[in-house]
């Protein structure tokens, strides 16, 4: 592992397991010309959970949305820098974006499950799903269900509309039909902000077990959830990357006074 | 005035225009109903006319007007439907889907008769199909494209951009997103439409009158290019004999049908937006 950005992340920890996922280099967005991320340097780690919190409009959204060119359908997008998935560049044009998004799968604020069934919800995403034996169809259903917990509670009604579920439930639906794709990474864009307690702490727990399979890339700009749920922890401000590193770093013992106050829910004028 | 005085002379003036619009309609449906069920019974409704239509019944005439209006829905449902997808996915310039719309619009403001002429000049003449039930078709579906295009569109349109963005998320490229995520929605909402259409297209004589109908001695039609009899070109041709009683009457009870017709699609087109309402709001 040569590259630069993955070895000042990982610093002394364990270094030579761990990897990078992902790789950003002085990534630049511009919306309309107004500039929106400036010069973001990073490295996503795999297998952790990597956490991105900052305050509102700094750019967070911008950033995970570059990450599966979701950002690439915006008018008035544009960017300089590169991004490598797996020291891949996915950035060129000739990058196939329907390919890289099966890869790098992402998961809204706002659940938003399909007009169909439980089931149908689960196989969305899934190409040649009609060449699939009926067994095979439901196995990936029981699958993908089970592994956001939600088999127990769905398993007596796959045929019913996937909106009669509640909304916590329909995330976690969300993040099945989003795994049914086989990515590496999953990106999540607040997935909690519209779900209550419980419905929150499943999610978060969800997390922690996906992991152990999955890149996973969180926002949030809620800290204790942030000092629950991260290992590694990048804090935005303003478009760009105020410090980033270990979350026991940063919480304990930031190299940064912004970090510092905004971590401790203190003013924070970045 | 005092407001409270003024109040009521509004709410006066907007009764008494409301009243005298559904005292129209509703004095029109009974006029015809009662006139029109005189002349209505089974022999009427499945026996071909005779004598120019002042004897027999309007079984071809039935038979012409819808297999015009079905033709007309066949040919008119996927371009409406491909012009909304166009207009909403691949028109991403303001300009431009602006520019559809008034183009669309404009099309709705055509005269009937104006439709007509172009068939006989264009299909008729140019092309030399003669007088042809096919072209008629046509002709309607080109008329009603507006209705059903809007329709379309509207509904395409209220899709949240969620939904485009879950689905692509997943790797859907933007043809499987079109097809899994829009089409559904937009075809609901283009049957309304398409609907609503017919109501006006199975009404209409001027455009079909020249180019797909002939006022007596056919049949139903072996091939695409021949002429079919059409219920409005014979309540028009009809009305041509009023001094005879037995026409007269049948007029009354070909209008009466072509009402129930109108009504039955008006019905279907609200039906099914009933329909899709409950839908979007799952
Ligand atoms: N489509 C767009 N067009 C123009 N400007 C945009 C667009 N999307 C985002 N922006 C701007 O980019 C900046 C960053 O927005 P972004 O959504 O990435 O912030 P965020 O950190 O995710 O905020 P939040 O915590 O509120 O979600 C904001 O100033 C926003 O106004
Ligand atoms: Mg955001």
């Amino acid at each position: 592992m040569k590259n630069s950005a993955a070895l000042r992340v990982v610093g002394q920890d364990t270094a030579s397991e761990i990897t990078a996922a992902v790789e950003i280099n002085d990534f630049h967005v511009w919306f309309d010309e107004a500039p929106v991320l400036r010069g973001i340097s990073l490295a996503l780690q795999k297998h952790r959970i990597n956490c991105i919190i900052g305050p509102s409009g700094s750019g967070k959204s911008t950033l995970i949305r570059s990450l599966n060119r979701m950002n690439d359908d915006v008018e008035g997008y544009s960017f300089k820098g590169s991004i490598h998935f797996d020291g891949e560049p996915i950035l060129r044009k000739s990058v196939n974006v329907a390919t890289l998004r099966t890869d790098i799968g992402m998961v809204f604020q706002k659940p938003c499950v399909f007009p169909k069934s439980i089931a149908e919800n689960v196989l969305f995403g899934v190409q040649y799903v009609k060449k699939l034996s009926r067994q095979e169809r439901l196995h990936l259903v029981e699958a993908n269900l089970k592994a956001v917990s939600l088999w127990k509670e769905v398993s007596h009604r796959l045929h019913d509309r996937a909106g009669s579920l509640s909304i916590g439930q329909q995330q976690r639906l969300c993040i099945a039909r989003t795994l049914a794709v086989k990515p590496k990474v999953i990106l999540l864009d607040e997935p909690t902000s519209s779900l209550d307690p419980v419905s929150t702490r499943a999610i978060e727990d969800l997390m922690l077990e996906l992991r152990q399979e999955y890149t996973i890339v969180f926002v949030t700009h809620n800290i204790q959830q942030a000092q629950r749920v991260a290992d590694q922890l990048v804090f935005m401000c303003n478009g760009g990357v105020i410090e980033q590193g270990p979350k026991q770093k940063l919480f304990g013992n930031p190299e940064n006074e912004q970090t510092r106050k905004y971590l401790n829910e203190e003013y924070c004028d970045c | 005035m005092n407001r409270s005085l003024l109040n009521k002379l509004f709410v006066f003036t907007t009764v008494t225009a409301a009243g005298i619009c559904c005292a129209v309609l509703l004095f029109m449906m009974a006029v015809i109903t009662a006139k029109g069920l005189r002349a209505l019974d089974f022999e009427f409704l499945f026996t071909a006319s005779r004598d120019f239509g002042a004897a027999g019944g309007i079984f071809y005439q039935i038979v012409g007007s819808l297999l015009l209006v079905v033709f007309a829905a066949l040919i008119c449902f996927p371009l409406a439907l491909g012009t909304a997808i166009f207009k909403s996915e691949y028109l991403k310039n303001g300009h431009m889907q602006r520019l559809c719309a008034v183009l669309v619009y404009g099309l709705n403001g055509v005269p009937s008769v104006i439709f007509g002429v172009f068939g006989l000049i264009f299909f008729v003449n140019v092309l030399g199909t003669r007088i042809s039930w096919f072209v008629g078709s046509i002709i309607l579906a080109i008329m009603i494209l507006p209705t059903v295009v809007l329709a379309a569109f509207h509904s395409i349109n209220s899709i949240p951009q969620s939904y485009r963005e879950s689905a692509s998320a997943l790797g859907l490229g933007k043809w499987q997103v079109i097809v899994k995520v829009l089409l559904p929605q937009g075809i609901a909402g283009s049957i309304t439409g398409l609907f609503l259409g017919l109501a006006r297209a199975v009404g209409e004589t001027a455009p079909i009158m020249f180019i797909a109908t002939a006022f007596s001695g056919v049949g139903i039609p072996g091939s695409f290019f021949e002429p079919v009899t059409a219920l409005p070109t014979h309540i028009l041709a009809l009305t041509h004999q009023a001094i005879n009683q037995q026409a007269l009457q049948n007029a009354w009870g070909a209008s009466l049908v072509l009402i129930s017709l109108v009504t039955i699609f008006s019905t279907l087109g609200l039906w099914s937006r009933m329909k899709l309402k409950t839908m979007s709001l799952r």
